[in-house]
């Protein structure tokens, strides 16, 4: 459809969540799509799940942050500007390679927190606008969970049924049932029934934060990517894109990467979209430099790369007597709490929170300090000390909305750069004075759950380091170019053949995982893409 | 015969500090005793960036237990010498008992004492199934969500 000197009509940089979904989403309406992807294809055997010592991936090759499992696909960041650090997977399907598969869906009032609220500002279309949207990555992925949560607005059938319910949940129960709370099981990326092609059903082993061998999470690799190449998308793997290119009207052309060999290599396109996540694609927008954007690509109203959001999180363990056994299950999707979702002034914050009741890990990651960092004693009360706790824990993530401002940011570090010697990222970030009071109301009620539960002892991690799973605003949606940097179209509003369509996008954050919303956003942005390429591309 | 990344000195005074980290239990030895050295030493080879914490907090355990070796103390005095050494440098210390726990809870001998039959997959586990029923006073509950 494009000029045929051009390599694509479309190129997409970076191969996950938002990446993939799009990839399908444009091939189907028959445009040439390349996807450039700085990693590789996991292979099944770098899984650890079958092997005694599979619980060491968490801490080697499976480390989800990448200054420490440096992989030579990963490119470092600086952290020592924010208390969280980001974390991601730079792999074919992304950081959905290994994640908890959380999939909750934002609520309508999270679209609208300015006109509510009067904070922040208003996403440029509605909950309703994307709900089709939600519906159709469903059924692409693959969910488990049950309909008819009152906390939520009504949603179609899930594709699966809730995963089990075991001696873990009737412990959250006991808490949730005393004190009156909403609690739902919720909604999961991952199958508790047979569903796609080449997935098994999850067989409850644990350690999703590892990957899933068996194609049972469904992550991008495993959902959107065979489809897409069954369509002729070009993956190109080891490509890591350096800079997106513009000519002097100032219109993206393509992007140069170095490939596999190093080799530093240009690919043309009529648009390019970026789907490199909340901290790569600010950081190639701010790369991408030019007479016509001196401060980087799309970015003459300084937007790229500020108002980054994560989730903090605080994690609250429960200790029970009885054996819960929370090494069995999917580490992450069990039961959500939303008592505390909407705005209520009284508690002295605006907005809310979740509490997201998930599960454990096996006895080696308990000793060494479980989910929350508190290392099992040694010495002679380390046996007593270990059988407390393995197998006997149970952990709630207080998961609550970041509000966006513009001093939480990625930037270029002037010094430290990637193993092609492209600038690397530094994030600097701080949580507002609404976030800490929010954090400290919701551990006290993550607390009160587990009292209410029964718990024989309580761990508290307040904000936990390594929770940047959440990358989020860093070229935000808007319809005003001064406050943002896209479209509700995922449009640039500087550079019209230029997209963005990952984590990047968010306007607020919600206070529930993102990448329902991400892939739902990413395939209604490329379906307005797939519809509307003639204009945007000539 | 295979070479080691410690020496010899360095493997006997790590058994005994392993020990005291994570003694004797029921049927099973002290992690030192049970292998857990050898393994530790195994990281060292594979992960470089270990070697420095775990030597320095080895030269400290040799500084601190003074004029008598580490080896020839009591158990009472031993566990001192552990404990001010963790004072004085916790993140060194810390990583030697990480790195000790790391080699001891991937043996399938201290899995099994757990009630451990295997590694999660291939078997995985089977929990009992969901039982909607426990959802009656939620289904029952008002709208929670504003609409907008
Ligand atoms: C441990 C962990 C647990 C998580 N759990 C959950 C959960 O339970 N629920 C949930 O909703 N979310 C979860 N997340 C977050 C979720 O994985 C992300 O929200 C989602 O994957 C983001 O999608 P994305 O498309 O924005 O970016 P990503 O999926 O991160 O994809 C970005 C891709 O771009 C590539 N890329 C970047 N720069 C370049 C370059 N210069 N050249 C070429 N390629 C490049 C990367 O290699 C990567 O493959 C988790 C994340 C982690 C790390
Ligand atoms: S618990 Fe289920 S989804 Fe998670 S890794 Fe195991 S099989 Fe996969």
């Amino acid at each position: 459809m494009a000029a045929p000197e051009l390599d694509s009509d479309v190129l997409i940089v970076g191969s996950g969540a938002s990446g993939a979904a799009a990839a399908w989403s444009l091939s189907r309406r028959g445009l040439r799509v390349t996807c450039l992807e700085q990693g590789r294809w996991v292979d099944p055997s770098d899984y650890a799940h079958s092997r005694p010592d599979y619980e060491l991936a968490r801490q080697t090759s499976f480390a989800k942050d990448p200054n420490v499992r440096s992989w030579a696909e990963d490119y470092p960041i600086n952290n020592s500007g924010t208390p969280i650090h980001p974390l991601m997977v730079n792999a074919v399907g992304g950081s959905t390679v290994h994640w908890s598969g959380h999939f909750p869906r934002m609520r309508p009032s999270d679209f609208r927190v300015k006109t509510l609220d009067g904070v922040a500002d208003d996403w440029p279309f509605t909950y309703w606008d994307l709900e089709p949207y939600y519906d159709l990555n469903d059924s692409m992925v693959g969910v488990s969970g049950l309909a008819g949560d009152p906390g939520n607005p009504p949603r179609s059938p899930r594709q699966t049924p809730p995963l089990a319910f075991d001696a873990g949940c009737e412990a959250y129960l006991r808490g949730l049932e005393k004190l009156g709370w909403h609690w739902w099981p919720c909604d999961n990326a991952l199958i508790s029934e047979p569903f796609g092609e080449n997935r098994s059903p999850c067989n409850c082993c644990g350690p999703c934060d590892i990957g899933c061998p068996i194609g049972a999470m469904s992550s991008a690799h495993v959902t959107y990517w065979p489809k897409a190449l069954a369509q002729g998308v070009q993956l190109i793997t080891h490509a890591r894109v350096e800079q997106i290119t513009v000519d002097r009207a100032g219109r993206a052309t393509g992007a140069l990467y170095y490939d596999d060999q190093g080799v530093r290599r240009s690919h043309t396109a009529g648009v390019v979209v970026m789907a490199a996540n909340g901290v790569g694609t600010p950081r190639l927008l701010l790369n991408s430099t030019s007479a016509r954007f001196p401060n980087g690509l799309a970015n003459n109203s300084g937007v790229v790369g500020a108002y980054l959001m994560f989730h903090p999180v605080a994690f609250v363990s429960g200790v029970f007597e009885e054996v819960v056994n929370g090494q069995r299950g999917p580490i992450g999707g069990l039961m959500n709490c939303q008592e505390f979702y909407e705005t209520d002034l009284a508690r002295g914050f605006v907005r809310g929170f979740e509490l997201q009741l998930s599960r454990s890990v096996g006895p080696l990651s308990v000793a060494n300090g479980g989910i929350l960092g508190h290392p099992v004693p040694w010495g002679s009360e380390h046996h007593e000390a270990l059988r407390s706790r393995y197998a006997h824990t149970m952990t709630t993530s207080v998961m609550l909305e970041d509000l966006p401002e513009p001093e939480n940011r990625v930037t270029l570090d002037p010094e430290l750069t990637d193993a092609h010697g492209i600038p690397a990222p530094r994030v600097e970030y701080r949580a507002g004075e609404n976030t800490q009071r929010m954090l400290e109301f919701s551990i006290a009620r993550a607390r009160e759950l587990f009292e209410a539960a029964g718990a024989v002892e309580i761990l508290v991690d307040p904000l936990v380091q390594e929770s940047g799973w959440h990358l989020m605003g860093t070229c935000r949606m808007g319809d005003d170019p001064e406050r943002s940097v896209i479209n509700g179209w995922g449009q640039a509003h500087e550079c019209p053949n230029l997209f963005v369509i990952d984590g990047s996008t968010f306007t607020t954050s919600a206070a529930v995982n993102p990448t329902s919303t991400i892939q739902a956003v990413a395939l209604r942005c490329a379906d307005w893409l797939g519809r509307n390429y003639r204009a945007v591309a000539a | 015969m295979t070479a080691h990344i410690l020496t010899p000195e360095e493997l006997a005074l790590l058994t005994l500090v392993q020990n005291e980290l994570v003694p004797a239990y029921g049927d099973l030895p002290a992690a030192g005793t049970l292998g857990a050295t050898l393994t530790v030493d195994a990281y060292l080879a594979e992960q470089p960036r270990l070697r420095r914490p775990l030597l320095t907090a080895l030269r400290a355990i040799e500084v601190r237990s003074g004029k008598t070796p580490f080896a020839e103390l009591d158990a009472g005095r031993r566990v001192e010498v552990l404990r001010q050494v963790e004072n004085a440098d916790p993140e060194s210390f810390s990583e030697l008992v990480k790195q000790t726990y790391n080699a001891y809870y991937t043996r399938p001998d201290v899995q099994a004492s757990l009630g451990i039959d295997g590694p999660p997959q291939p078997m995985g586990f089977r929990l009992p199934a969901f039982d909607e029923s426990r959802l009656a006073r939620v289904r029952a509950m008002e709208k929670l969500w504003r609409d907008a």
